[in-house]
């Protein structure tokens, strides 16, 4: 039901946006306990269109500062900021000969002064701090090095999950951590809707998906055991999954969330059931949370947020107009394409209260809106409750990434928003792999 | 001929083409446009990373036998995991040669591409 009421997304969020500063100013002395909650949830966000910052390229809502942390670091995708000061970015592909960027600003202007690669002859998208450890991963193994006092690690990484099978789409085994020395990696599917060939007209899905027994999900791991195998030692904990490189661990309401990159073309594949206009909002880009034996659906089932249920996957004798039964309804679902590439819950408390609780979700923004506008390259916040419920509409946290809008072609987009990390200090960091990949810093400065 | 052959891949397919509706006879943008455009995009800029831009592309430029086998065939004419993107084409074997043909011209002789036409009677002989 919540995804059908805020389904509608910008139009009440432009309403949020205006009454909730005013209603603040007015009833903040008496307001009850309860009240004051609902007004900590309304995150007003950055307007649509609003003005970039001339020098970082972005907007930003009111009370919040940006700066270009660091510029060509290369093909940067997820970030972690750890507790040494320094910040570290898995590169997808190596930058001279390393897999691994290493930032650190000494001087505190928000710009990174000292910057190192290290991981030889790795690339991938994953990276992690726990216990004690810096954690990356490939496409094919996930490894941790103790965390240094200050800079690059040294010495070989020790495997700590491996087995997973080579592949090319949706490869990424980015993973996060619980409170519980549990780690959880995301397994994509090496396909759009487990069609018999792949992406081809017509092509009816296979049931079983065979695709479901080693991808598509979530497998958990012990996170400080070496030398784990995906099938003999990892837990599938979630099935259903196409591919969650928006994944982490909610510490407020001590649960596994994630938002999915739904799948591709149904206008080009069914078009006598879905309009291009259809094709581009649809299927959702489902936000969940996750539970162990969880089932998002994929490939039997998509979500409709338009319809607010989940429909049978055209591959499957849907037609776009029947529900189905197999799969869980999302939280929330977003509009389609938006490519959620990552996701994040912060733990500290240097960002406005009604920042506080809820996902930040980095989406790459859509190639496959064609021939309708590109859409979405922006950083999201969705406000979540203390039980990690959604607790209102999501607004923009940062947007302007690609440039001049409308987008019509992806790779006229200048930059797209990838990882997330929180710093030891409460700062946001944001990167882009586009564009020989850059790092802003996002601070809250105040009124 | 074409809207017929069109038909007849389309139910062999077990799916219906809106597109086979409309009266206009097909030409190598409207083709385009139905059958690639959604991943190398109505301007050929294809999808940083995932797929690839047509724009100075060796293969349109080079002997056609590289785009037609690139249309009939997909990622498997380059060998599974060769390429630097991440997503996997598809075969359009299901085409007819003359569909095929006009395709091909299109991307060769666009997106700044000077690799000149393509005949049916070039795609026949490729066919496996």
């Amino acid at each position: 039901m919540k995804a059908n009421i805020f389904g509608a997304g910008l139009v009440t969020l432009a309403l949020v946006g205006c009454s909730a500063p005013e209603e603040a100013g007015h009833d903040a002395q008496q307001a009850t306990q309860e009240a004051a909650k609902e007004m900590m949830m309304s995150a007003v966000g950055v307007a649509d269109g609003a003005a970039v910052d001339a020098e970082t390229g972005i907007s930003l809502p009111a009370g919040f500062k940006a700066t270009i942390f660091a510029d060509t670091v290369g093909e940067v995708r997820h970030i972690v900021a750890a507790d040494n000061g320094w910040l570290y970015g898995a590169l997808r592909r190596s930058m001279r000969g390393m897999g691994v960027v290493a930032l650190r600003d000494t001087d505190g202007d928000g710009v990174a002064d000292q910057r190192e690669y290290f991981g030889e002859s790795i690339q991938g998208s994953g990276i992690g701090v726990h216990n004690g450890h810096l954690y990356f991963s490939t496409d094919t193994a996930i490894m941790r090095w103790p965390l240094p006092e200050s800079g690059v690690p040294t010495g070989e990484p020790t495997i700590i999950a491996e087995g997973f099978v080579s592949e090319t789409q949706h490869a990424s085994k980015n993973f996060t951590f619980d409170d519980d020395g549990n780690m959880y990696v995301n397994v994509g599917a090496p396909s759009n809707a487990c069609m018999t060939e792949m992406r081809k007209k017509g092509s009816p899905g296979m049931r079983p998906c065979p695709i479901l027994e080693k991808y598509a999900g979530i497998w958990r791991f012990d996170a400080d055991t070496p030398n784990q195998d995906q099938m003999a030692d990892g837990h599938r904990y979630t099935t259903g999954v196409r591919n969650a490189l928006a994944l982490d661990w909610n510490p407020h309401a001590n649960a596994l969330y994630l938002a999915q990159h739904g799948r591709d073309q149904f206008a080009s594949f069914f078009p006598d059931m879905y309009t291009n206009e259809q094709s581009a909002e649809l299927p959702s880009e489902e936000f969940h949370r996750l539970d162990d034996g969880y089932d998002v659906g994929w490939p039997y089932s998509y979500y409709d947020h338009l319809q607010g249920e989940r429909m049978v996957m055209p591959e499957y004798g849907g037609d776009g107009k029947t529900v189905s039964t197999e799969g869980e309804k999302p939280l929330f679902g977003f509009p389609g394409h938006w490519a959620p590439n990552g996701m994040m819950f912060l733990h500290g408390n240097a960002m406005p209260a009604e920042y506080r609780k809820g996902a930040f979700i980095a989406f790459h923004g859509s190639w496959n809106r064609a021939p309708l506008p590109q859409q979405g390259y922006r950083v999201v916040y969705l406000p979540l409750d203390d039980d990690g419920a959604v607790a209102g509409d999501w607004v923009t946290f940062a947007n302007g990434f690609a440039g001049p809008e409308p987008v019509m072609s992806p790779r006229n987009a200048v930059h797209r928003p990838m990882g997330l990390a929180e710093g030891p200090d409460g700062a946001i960091y944001i990167s882009s792999l586009m564009s020989a990949g850059r790092v802003w810093k996002v601070t809250y400065e105040g009124n | 001929m074409k809207v017929i052959s069109l038909i007849g891949a389309a139910c062999l397919c077990a799916a219906f083409s809106a597109s086979v509706t409309a009266q206009e006879p097909q030409t190598g943008k409207s083709l385009y446009e139905e059958n690639c455009a959604v991943c190398h995009q109505y301007d050929g800029g294809g999808v940083p990373f995932m797929q690839p831009e047509l724009f100075g592309s060796k293969r349109a430029n080079d002997p056609k036998g590289g785009v037609i086998d690139m249309i009939l065939f997909g990622s498997a004419a380059e060998g599974a995991g060769q390429g630097e993107f991440s997503n996997e084409m598809p075969g359009f074997d299901f085409l007819t040669n003359k569909e095929i043909a006009l395709i091909a011209t299109y991307v060769r002789t666009n997106f700044e591409n000077n690799g000149g036409a393509v005949t049916a009677d070039d795609v026949q002989p490729r066919r496996k």
